[in-house]
C-alpha cells in the first residue's frame, strides 16, 4: 500500500491503516520531540498526542505538502506547547516552593542523554543538549530536525515554512550561539578545576 | 596544548558529537497505548470551558475587561459637584419667575 491510497484509507476511518502509519512513522515523530523536550517520558506522551490529533484531523490533510512535513509540523507543534506547559509548571513549582511546598524538585532539570549518541560521545553530546536548551526556538528545531534528524536545508525549510537561505541563516545564528555557550560552559568548568 | 586551544577543541567535539547519531525508538505497544488514550474518552464541555477560562490569555483579558467596566461604571455615577446645564436652567427661571404654589396663608399676608 503506498502512502496516498494509506491516507485515503485513513480518512475513511480505517483502523489497520492507523496502526499501520503509526508502526511506520513513530520512530520519526518520537525522535523529534524528543530532540525538542530532551525527556523521554515526555518525548512518548508527545507522540502519542501527535498520533491521536492525526487520527483526528486527517481529514483536513489536502495533500499539498508531503504528509511527513505535515507530521513534522504536527510534532514541533505540541512539543513547543509540551515545553511552554512545562515551563509554567515550573513558576508554579517555584512559587509553591516558596510556600514551602515541594516544587524544588521540578526546578532542577534532568541531565538528558540521547539514546542513539555513541557511547564515546555521550558527555560531549550531553553537553550539547544542555546548551540546546539556551538558544531561541526556531534556531533549536532547525539544529534538530537538521543533525538530529538528517534532515537538509530545504526539507528543513519546507516543514518550518521557510526559505532556504533563512534556514542557512538559523542554522548559522544556531551554531554560534551554541559555540557562545559551550565556551562558557567549558570555561567555567576548567576553572572550577 | 593552551586552555583557549583545549575548549576550542572540546567545543567542536560538542558540536560533532550528534553528527552520526542514530534515531531513537519508542516504547513497545505504542499504538496499543494511542488506543487506549483515546478510547478513555475526551473531555466534558465544562473541562473544555474551564480549560479555555484559565488560559492566561484569556483570564488576564477578563478580569482587565472586569476593571473598565467598574471603573466606567463609577465615572459615570459619580455625583458631580456643580450643577449640570439643565438643572442650572431649571434653577434661573425659577429665581427669575418665582415658581411657587399660591397659598391661602401667602393671599393673607398682605403686609411685608
Amino acid at each position: 500500500m503506498n502512502q496516498p491510497e494509506l491516507i485515503v484509507q485513513l480518512q475513511q476511518g480505517d483502523e489497520a491503516a492507523f496502526k499501520k502509519l503509526v508502526d511506520e512513522w513513530q520512530d520519526m515523530v518520537y525522535n523529534t520531540a524528543l530532540g525538542i523536550v530532551q525527556n523521554a517520558e515526555d518525548a512518548d506522551d508527545i507522540t502519542q498526542e501527535v498520533f491521536i490529533q492525526v487520527y483526528k484531523s486527517v481529514s483536513s490533510f489536502k495533500g499539498d505538502s508531503k504528509f511527513s512535513t505535515w507530521l513534522y509540523r504536527i510534532t514541533l507543534g505540541k512539543a513547543l506547547d509540551h515545553e511552554k506547559k512545562k515551563k509554567r509548571k515550573k513558576r508554579f513549582g517555584f512559587v509553591q516552593s516558596l510556600f514551602g511546598g515541594d516544587g524544588v524538585e521540578q526546578i532542577h532539570a534532568v541531565e538528558f542523554e540521547h539514546p542513539g549518541v555513541q557511547m564515546e560521545k555521550k558527555e560531549r553530546a550531553n553537553e550539547l543538549f544542555s546548551a540546546l536548551k539556551q538558544i531561541p526556538d526556531n534556531q533549536r528545531i532547525a539544529f534538530t530536525l537538521h543533525k538530529l534528524e538528517g534532515q537538509s536545508y530545504q526539507q528543513v525549510a519546507e516543514i518550518m515554512n521557510t526559505t532556504l537561505y533563512a534556514v542557512e541563516s538559523l542554522m548559522s545564528r544556531a551554531k554560534t550561539n551554541l559555540r557562545k555557550e559551550l565556551k562558557n560552559y567549558y570555561n567555567n568548568s576548567i576553572a572550577e578545576k | 596544548m593552551n586552555k583557549q586551544e583545549q575548549i576550542n577543541k572540546l567545543v567542536e567535539e560538542a558540536l560533532n558529537s550528534v553528527d552520526d547519531v542514530q534515531r531513537a525508538a519508542t516504547k513497545p505497544y505504542l499504538f496499543t497505548r494511542i488506543n487506549a488514550r483515546m478510547n478513555k474518552g475526551t473531555e466534558t464541555f465544562w473541562e473544555k470551558v474551564g480549560w479555555f477560562i484559565g488560559r492566561p490569555a484569556v483570564a488576564f483579558t477578563g478580569l482587565c475587561m472586569v476593571i473598565l467596566i467598574n471603573a466606567i461604571v463609577i465615572m459615570n455615577n459619580r455625583p458631580s459637584d456643580s450643577m449640570n446645564s439643565t438643572e442650572l436652567a431649571v434653577q434661573t427661571q425659577t429665581d427669575e419667575f418665582s415658581y411657587t404654589v399660591a397659598t391661602i396663608y401667602d393671599n393673607e399676608n398682605t403686609q411685608p
